[in-house]
């Protein structure tokens, strides 16, 4: 809301401009900006032209001697629509233009020229450019131009929240900074002139949903003659933001500005039958409203109509039908209290936000309706002529009851934490415009004011009183810290070490938004799959469904980074995906949520270096940072079977299983190398690969504590072992073996060979192997008893051939 | 008595080669040469049979102080040599330490956004609270009803929702609309249902969506929320732990101030400034107005107030004996201000250039 304060002194006594704001911010009306107007024409001043003679060079230019308040100045001028004796604006040396150019001392032919005398249009004040403006011959020089004209104003832009209907106005704003600094308001007196006939008899009005609309006045002004504002009221109204349109369309904004009370003005002539009718709009009802958009109704809608048809969207907008024309003669002006709720839902429904909406939305002061009526009536009388008729007319099928609040004396300072005292908070509320109806030794009882829709309990009662005192008056203290600080959770220490795990492993944390284009989840279902959760009103379409998969969000990130020059990219994410909620599932939350820990990788395994090579990374480097993730975590019993998911590539992938408590193995995730196709898809190269994990499974699975096995006292026998098996053997299922003697403390797998000597479709696979017993000093023959053990399965069981 | 005399020789001779000897090989092939199994000492005494009885003692005494003097000579020139070697390498051609270390592996980096959240909750773990969480598409009741924010209210202007299509819901979509969360003050309300009395103290990050999208708007962003619930509770304590928080999180010079605002679900309502963490609440840097503050010298960064009676009331607490406090930020903003970073949307293009200066 934007106060004009040259407007608001009008009502109350006010401290400079920087005050006002301060007290205004201090008590909840947060001012967000101070505006100068006339700031613009800073360093332009009044200035009487005392001689002027003509240009000995230039037979357009005359050389004038101006009065500009220091003394005689020279100035060259070219407009010839002035006198000798005449005042101007002088824009002074130094001045910047509204166009934006500085002014300076000057030579013109030949000629000093110390400023410009300046035409509306320099100053940006009209389009007028014919000649310099003309100021009022009585203006004293050296007065700024601003204040000649009238101009100087300080606006506030106020941030009025939705619960403070009663400060969408002047009026209301004064309350305020009178109950802040201790001033009275003058409320302006209606000057209301009335003349029969009386308006009964030229307008009949009938309210026909009494539910939607508790109150309609209206008066009848007649004999009006429609014309231009007086520039007082075009200037207050233009500071305020609202164009000049009208005298009788101006008066009911400067009132709407004045006291937060929409109005609207009919012609009456066009209003049917004489006669208003307020009600719900018929189904499929057309209007066109004063915007030129015809509009289907629906029951929903509350209209003003006559006896023919609809002629306003009650409280939002008015009709083209009956709008003051030019020709307007005879004016029906309306002032009423509509339901809230139903004038939001018609605004939202016809996508209209207006000034008179709203306010109505948050509710206008239902005892200020008959106030604001007869002020604007004389307005119009005053500004356009013509004559009130005697009487409003006022359908007020819903008398209203004052609301009362008890407020036990002691509360305040329960609630606040420091006394308050009984003087204190009457005080503050009655300042505020409360009335005391009732008094007792525990607690008062305070009649609201009407137009502060937004209290109805003690809780509001307090703020009231402390949001005068000031904030800075409450102490600060702590709450008692219960005796049990927490400690973090084991999610949070699961979380925490699994961060830390990717760190280590060079993975960088990415953060993209929930939602992405469907077409950014369909590669990863080539089948189809699901649909996703979407939203009804997206941003766009490349933000309309929730994500399934966190991995599309991904490469699109390394591809980013990619055309960012950037190519070795290691990211992940922790985030939660969506689906639609599986029928049967526990809680109240309206859609299956699960966090997933994901991440992509590509690029060179090493940075480039004077002593590392530029190898590409490859499935190992990720299976290498999710066993150190893994591990981190006190998962083990880890097993990775080959095969992915259908967006990973069917021959570098698998599917990391984890054994739960029972013996079970249940799955953690998939990781392998991006299918070909997925990631033309998202244009990436190939050699991306990606992790897709179940963060809740990792919880699930993850050991933060675990036992310890004693320090060997007996010392270990080792062995090397190299054997020959078909490609298709995994190395997992060797070592498993290996793993199954159990004098076999650890393996390693030192060497994998492919090639000659070895026969084509097998491979070599060398293993340092350690061996020993925990409660003895194991012998050379017992470690190679084992060892041919371990041989003799490896035969039987994967046709392994011994070598050297 | 030719042999004392051949061993005296034998001494001389030896004395000289090992001087003159310059690696470990020559010393090599002089010890074997003087003092091996065929080694001239054992060559002088083999001969040491024919002499007579009485001489050999004479005799084996000059042969064992000769290889004695030999394999002490020996043991002078090794050191000498190791000496000399060592005293070479030690002088010999520098290695390049300004060459860059050897880092196989950098390590990654940490979001901005989830440093702030960790800092943010890791400084209210010291004051008592639990970590809560909950759904980001939700309940429209959680998000604004329970909150005090009834259907058609204007309050709902206030945050611009994004709805979910309850089409797509599957068993989800039932009464009452569906929608991404406004806030994270929903979690209040599950967390004070979860508990069921009071006290309730718990801390809830999480994101966030409203439809508004542009320069310093993103449709996605985080919040954290905090309520501390208990008979007693108070404006005052409302204020030492939002001060405390702003102490602990901007530096501990930070000052602190509360104006009225409006929350529905709250009564009183505040909004908290914070001194500007870039010019120290002066209002100017280097002479010229602080950007980041506008000159004013403040920040807003919390909304806050006591939880309204409707609230307590709609999770089954006794607003008469029971009070207390919430608040949130908005962990954009903080991070922003600790840093200095000035575009939001940095924090959603995951640039590793970015992302590595964390």
């Amino acid at each position: 809301m934007r106060i004009s304060l040259s407007w608001l002194a009008a009502y109350v006594p006010l401290p400079p401009a920087d005050e006002v704001a301060r007290r205004l911010t201090a008590v909840g009306l947060e001012v967000e900006a101070v505006e100068r107007i006339g700031a613009s024409l800073d360093g332009v001043v009044a200035a009487r032209i005392v001689s002027a003679e003509r240009h000995p060079e230039a037979e357009k230019l005359s050389i004038c001697q101006v009065d500009g308040g220091a003394g005689p100045v020279q100035v060259v001028c070219g407009a010839t629509n002035w006198k000798v004796g005449d005042v101007v604006p002088l824009a002074t040396p130094g001045t910047r233009m509204p166009a934006g150019h500085r002014i300076g001392h000057a030579k013109l032919r030949g000629v000093d020229s110390h400023g410009m005398l300046c035409s509306a249009r320099e100053l940006g004040l009209s389009e007028e450019a014919s000649g310099l403006l003309l100021l009022p011959g009585d203006a004293l020089p050296g007065t700024p131009v601003a204040r000649v004209l009238g101009i100087e104003d300080v606006v506030l832009e106020v941030n009025v929240t939705p619960n403070r209907p009663d400060a969408l106005s002047h009026l209301g704003v004064a309350r305020e900074v009178a109950a802040a600094t201790g001033a009275a308001v003058a409320y302006p007196d209606s000057g209301l002139k009335q003349k029969a006939p009386p308006a009964s008899a030229a307008l009949r009005v009938s309210i026909e949903a009494p539910d939607r609309c508790f109150r309609y006045a209206a008066r009848v002004i007649e004999g009006v003659r429609i014309g231009p504002s007086p520039s007082w009221l075009a200037q207050r109204l233009e500071a305020c933001g609202v164009r000049s349109i009208s005298s009788v369309v101006d008066a009911t904004n400067f009132v709407l500005l004045e006291r937060g009370q929409p109005l609207h003005a009919f012609d009456l002539d066009k209003v049917a039958g004489a006669e208003i009718v307020v009600r719900a709009a018929r189904p499929g009802e057309k209007m066109t409203t004063l915007d030129g958009v015809e509009r289907t109704l629906s029951p929903d809608d509350l209209v003003i109509a006559d006896r023919d048809r609809a002629c306003a969207l009650a409280g939002v907008m008015g009709g083209g039908d009956s709008e003051i024309s030019a020709g307007t003669t005879r004016v029906l002006l309306e002032s009423a209290w509509f339901e809230p709720t139903s004038v939001r839902r018609t605004a939202r429904r016809h996508g209209l936000h207006t000034e008179a909406s709203h306010r109505f939305e948050r509710g206008v002061d239902p005892e200020g309706v008959l106030a604001a009526l007869d002020r604007c009536a004389a307005m119009i009388a005053d500004l356009s002529g013509g004559t009130v008729s005697r009487g409003a007319v006022d359908a007020n099928p819903h008398r209203r009851r004052p609301v009362d609040v008890v407020l036990p004396w002691s509360r305040p300072g329960e609630i606040l934490g420091m006394p308050i005292s009984r003087k204190e908070a009457r005080a503050s509320l009655l300042a505020l415009g409360f009335e005391l109806v009732g008094t007792g030794p525990r607690s008062g009882k305070f009649r609201v004011p009407s137009w502060r829709l937004d209290v109805s309990r003690e809780e509001d009662l307090i703020e009231e009183i402390i949001r005068l005192r000031g904030y800075d008056a409450i102490p600060q203290t702590l709450p008692p810290i219960a005796s049990d600080t927490p400690a973090p959770s084991r999610d949070a220490q699961v979380t925490e070490r699994a961060r830390q795990a990717l760190e280590g492993a060079g993975f960088s944390e990415a953060v993209n938004f929930s939602f992405v284009a469907p077409a950014d989840l369909a590669p990863l279902s080539p089948s189809g799959g699901r649909t996703g959760v979407a939203l009804q009103n997206p941003i766009s379409a490349d933000l309309s469904v929730m994500r399934s998969s966190i991995v599309p969000s991904l490469f699109k990130g390394l591809a980013y980074n990619r055309r960012q020059r950037v190519e070795d990219v290691r990211i992940y994410e922790l985030a939660s995906i969506y689906e639609p909620r599986a029928a049967g599932s526990e809680g109240d939350a309206p859609a299956h949520e699960e966090l997933r820990l994901a991440g992509v990788a590509g690029g060179r395994r090493h940075p480039v270096g004077w002593s590392t090579g530029g190898e590409p990374l490859d499935f190992h480097d990720v299976k290498g940072a999710l066993e150190a993730l893994l591990e981190a975590l006190g998962i083990d019993g880890v097993r990775w079977v080959h095969g992915g998911s259908p967006w990973l590539h069917p021959r570098s992938a698998a599917t990391i299983e984890s054994r739960d408590e029972r013996g079970a193995f249940r799955v953690l995730g998939v990781a392998g190398e991006v299918h070909p196709r997925v990631a033309a898809a998202f244009d990436l190269p190939r050699g991306v690969f990606a992790f897709d994990l179940s963060f809740e499974e990792l919880l699930r699975a993850a050991k933060l504590v675990h036992g310890h096995a004693d320090v060997p006292r007996f010392p270990a026998v080792l062995r090397d072992l190299a054997v020959v098996v078909l490609d298709e053997v995994g190395s997992g299922a060797v070592l498993d073996v290996v793993r199954g003697e159990p004098l076999v403390e650890e393996v390693s797998l030192f060497d994998v060979y492919r090639g000659a000597p070895i026969a084509e479709g097998k491979k070599n696979l060398a293993m340092a192997i350690r061996y020993r017993a925990v409660d003895r000093t194991l012998t050379d023959a017992e470690a190679d008893a084992a060892h041919g053990r371990i041989v003799e399965r490896l035969r039987g069981e994967l046709a392994a051939e011994l070598r050297g | 008595m030719d042999l004392v005399r051949d061993l005296e020789a034998l001494e001389v001779g030896a004395r000289q080669s090992i001087a003159s000897a310059s690696d470990e090989r020559a010393l090599e092939e002089l010890r074997v040469r003087y003092l091996g199994k065929k080694g001239e000492i054992s060559t002088v005494l083999r001969g040491m049979g024919q002499l007579a009885a009485e001489e050999r003692p004479r005799v084996g005494e000059v042969a064992n102080r000769v290889r004695d003097e030999v394999e002490s000579q020996l043991v002078r020139a090794r050191q000498r040599i190791d000496d000399a070697l060592l005293e070479r390498e030690l002088r010999g051609s520098r290695i390049d330490v300004t060459l860059p270390g050897r880092r196989l592996l950098p390590r990654g980096h940490r979001h901005p956004l989830t440093r702030a959240t960790e800092e943010i909750v890791a400084i209210f773990a010291k004051l008592g609270y639990e970590v809560a969480s909950g759904p980001e598409i939700e309940l429209d009741w959680y998000n604004f009803e329970a909150l005090n924010i009834p259907k058609d209210h204007p309050a709902r202007d206030m945050q611009d929702t994004f709805y979910v299509d309850p089409a797509t819901l599957g068993s989800g979509g039932g009464e009452g609309a569906v929608l991404l969360r406004t806030h994270t003050s929903p979690i209040q309300i599950r967390a004070m249902k979860r508990a069921g009395s009071p006290p309730v103290r718990v801390v809830a990050p999480g994101r966030v969506y409203r439809s508004d999208y542009d320069q310093t708007h993103s449709p996605m962003f985080h919040q954290v929320e905090g309520i501390c619930v208990g008979p007693g509770i108070t404006f005052a304590d409302l204020k030492g732990t939002l001060a405390a928080f702003a102490r602990a999180f901007f530096g501990p010079d930070t000052a602190t101030r509360f104006r009225p605002s409006y929350f529905p679900f709250v009564e009183p309502g505040a909004e908290a400034d914070v001194s500007c963490s870039i010019c120290g609440g002066s209002g100017s840097r280097a002479g010229a107005r602080c950007g980041t503050c506008k000159g004013t010298g403040w920040l807003e960064v919390l909304g806050a107030g006591m939880v309204h009676p409707k609230v307590l009331e709609n999770v089954g607490f006794d607003p008469k004996a029971v009070t207390g406090f919430a608040f949130g930020m908005g962990v954009e903003r903080m991070a922003m201000l600790k840093h200095g970073i000035g575009d939001l949307r940095l924090f959603y293009e995951n640039d590793l250039r970015f992302l590595e200066q964390f």
